[in-house]
This record gives C-alpha cells, structure tokens and sequence, in this order.
C-alpha cells in the first residue's frame, strides 16, 4: 500500500480534508474515497473524456491527475451542478434533447460543456466542437448533445 | 495502486538535488504523459517530484529577444499568448494538435519535447522556428537547439539531475505564413501518423516533419531545392522528402503510406505558404 498525504480542498462547494494514497488517481479518490460515483471510469489514458471534472474551473482528465495534486484546490463533479434538487440547465436541456443513448459518457460531457459556457457563453459549432475534443459519445449522440448545449446557452 | 515517494516543493536547489538521488526520479508538470506511462508499466518511478510550486518554470513572455515559455505553461496557456498567435502561429496550430482540450489544459511543451516522441505535435514547428531549449541544472544553465535536444525515440539531451526551464523562440521572428498538418486516424487525442510543418520566411522556407524517424527531422533535401536552386514547382520539391525520411510501419500506419501522405502534405504546405 502506497503512502497516504493529508490533502485539504473544496468539493462542490463544500470544504473538505481527506487522506489520500500516493499512487492514487484523482478519478480513483473521487469515486472510492468520496464515493462520487457521477464521475465515470473509461479508458483510464485521457482518451475518453468519461471521467472529466472541473479543477479551478477548468476541465481535466481526472484519470491523468493524481489524487495528492488536489490539494489547495477546487474539484467540481457533476454531482455539484443541482442546486436544492433542481437540475443544472445544461442538465435539464441534455435530457429534453435526449443527448444520450447509454449515458455513460454524459457527466464528462456536461462537465466540458459547463466549463465552455462559463468562458463562452455563447458558443458556436467550432467552439463545442474544441470544447468536447476529448469527450467521446460511443453510441453517437454528438447533434443532440450539441443542440442541448446551444439551448442551455440561451436561458 | 502504484507505489512511489512524492515530493513537492518550491526549491529548485533541491529539486537538484533529489534529481539525482535515485536512478528513476520523474518530474512531474502536466502529468499526462507520466501518468498514462505508469500505468502502462513505461515508467517505474522511485520518486515523483512535483514542480507546479518552481517560480522559475512559470514564466510565459515576450521580450526583446523573444518568446520564452517556461516549463510548467500549458498548452492551452501557449494557444491564447497574443504574442504566439501574432507572430508564430505555427507553434500555436502544433500546441493544438495535442490530445484534446482537457489534455492541454495539463500538458506543457517542455513536457512534449521531454518525452521525446518523434510524433511530438509541438516538435516540427519548434524545428521551423530553429527553438532554443533552455535547460537547468546544479551546475548552471545551458542552451541547446530543439534539433539537438531530441536524440531518439523517448530520449532528449538531459543530462541526470537537469531540467528543462523554457523554450525559446528567438526574434526575428519568420515573415510568412506557417502551417501545420497532422495526418491522424482520429480528428482528435490520436497521436500523429505524421506532422508536417512549413514556414515561410520571405523567399525561403523551413520543413520539418515528425513520426517518420527516430527523432523529428527537418526536410533539407526539400528546402534545399526551394531557398538554394529556386525550384518553384512544388510537387517535384515535395517529392524529395523522400530523401529526409525513414518511417517505419507501426499501428498507426504502414511505411509506404507514410512516405506517400507526408509528400502530399510538404507539397500542400509548400502551396499554402509559399503560393500555389
């Protein structure tokens, strides 16, 4: 077992200190120490985008992170986006646009998305386009998840 | 879980020193290459040591000699530096070549060139600009071109106990257009199949190419033929790469399609840069 650092960080709003293994991902310290299991596994190489989450604001891999490098920082998951049970718009546009099939890619889908709009909140094609360039949809969803985003972007 | 010591601190004194502690310490900046290698049982490492706390690799300016861009500056940072996209923008296409959007808000240039991928997005524009790469160490500084740092496949010129500081493009900066290609199989995170970079500098131009030998190259054969006997047909200067390349047949594609797709892709540059 590999060492254990004392980190102190903010997740979804909420200030927390936590030990963390040395060798640990931050996408394996989100889903089995802070059981935020929103934050999905893939390739585990950077190549899927599944397990993209925001860290001071801005989208990573969580799968190339280690968990230690958290600490001083800000971790947004797709867990953090509802406020008093109502769901994020670009939340609830993915869902009345249907923007999913198996909606296994959908958080770090909506975490890219969410990172765009707070730096362009009105996107075009070209900048959704770069904004998911690391987000991949097995089953093909990529016109509807582009109109979620551009109606979320309008309200 | 992999299993290593960690180090993070702000002292490059001792960042030397435990550089040289161990016989496999990484440096960790953007972490992507490093962590994927791990992973992957490439890289074993005794040590990680951090150095996201080292002021001396943040810097990210412009100055009367040129732009520097230090070792810890994304790629994403290096995309949006009004300086770059003004008067390099080659450099700029290449740092947006790499991986996808999450990668570059990670990855650094320092760290592309260190891992020393022949396919290294950012390394054939680097060669066009003739980059200077600035490396620390516990004995000083030293300065090496970007065509000497990379000394094969996965190896670069530092020695044990050095870091790179920066990068540097050198003024004057070239006056012409610049373009890079990326033959892919996937339009993005895919490594390159090839990279082909073309800059004009008024009547003359620079060609390098990565992922077709053991190192990134510069096409002399083709600039030769351009800048020394005036060959304005780009499809014959094109067609000496041939001449500059070695590619080999990997996963990512066969020799033959290699040597065919990089002199269509010289000859397309050529045509944008240098006028069809």
């Amino acid at each position: 077992m590999s060492e254990k650092i004392t980190i102190s960080f903010t997740v979804n709003g909420e200030n927390e200190t936590r030990e963390a293994a040395v060798g640990q991902t931050l996408l394996s310290f989100i889903r089995d120490d802070l059981h935020l299991t929103g934050t999905k596994s893939g390739c585990e190489i950077g190549e899927c985008g599944a397990c993209t989450v925001l860290l001071n604001g801005k989208p990573v891999n969580s799968c190339l992170v280690l968990a230690i490098e958290l600490n001083g920082k800000e971790l947004l998951t797709i867990e953090g986006l509802s406020k008093n049970g109502e769901l994020d718009k670009l939340q609830q546009e993915f869902i009345d646009h249907a923007a999913f099939q198996c909606g296994y890619c959908t958080p770090g889908m909506i975490m890219s998305a969410k990172a765009l709009l707070e730096r362009k909140p009105d996107p075009n094609d070209e900048d959704i386009n770069e904004a998911l360039s690391g987000n991949l949809c097995r089953c093909g969803a990529y016109q509807e998840i582009r109109a979620a985003i551009k109606d979320a972007a309008k309200k | 879980m992999l299993s290593y010591e960690y180090v993070k601190t702000g002292n490059l004194q001792e960042v030397f020193k435990l550089l040289e502690s161990r016989e496999h310490v990484y440096p960790l900046a953007g972490g992507t290459d490093l962590i994927v290698g791990m992973r992957g049982g490439k890289f074993a490492p005794e040590l990680i040591l951090d150095l996201k706390d080292i002021e001396e690799l943040k810097e990210l300016r412009e100055d009367k000699k040129g732009i520097t861009i230090g070792a810890l500056v994304t790629l994403n940072e290096i995309c949006l530096f009004k300086p770059v996209l003004d008067n390099i923008p080659i450099l700029s296409e290449g740092c947006h070549s790499v991986g996808s959007y999450m990668i570059r808000n990670r990855a650094t240039i320092a760290g592309n060139i260190c891992n020393a991928s022949p396919a290294a997005d950012t390394s054939a524009p680097l060669y066009c600009l003739d980059a200077v790469v600035n490396i620390i160490g516990s004995d000083g500084t030293r300065s090496v071109r970007v065509d000497e740092f990379f000394t094969g496949p996965g190896k670069n010129a530092l020695k044990k106990g050095e870091l790179v500081q920066s990068i540097t493009v050198l003024k004057p900066y070239p006056e012409g257009r610049g373009i890079y290609f990326k033959a892919s199989r996937t339009g993005s995170v895919d490594l390159a199949t090839v990279g082909v970079a073309v800059q004009s500098w008024g009547e003359r131009v620079k060609v390098a190419i990565g992922a077709v030998a053991p190192t990134p190259v510069r096409a002399l054969s083709v600039e030769n033929a351009v800048n020394e006997y005036g060959e304005k047909d780009w499809s014959k200067a094109a067609a000496l790469v041939n001449n500059d390349i070695s590619p080999i047949t990997d996963l990512r594609a066969s020799r033959e399609y290699r040597y065919h797709i990089v002199e269509v892709l010289v000859r397309r540059g050529l045509e944008k840069t240098m006028g069809v």
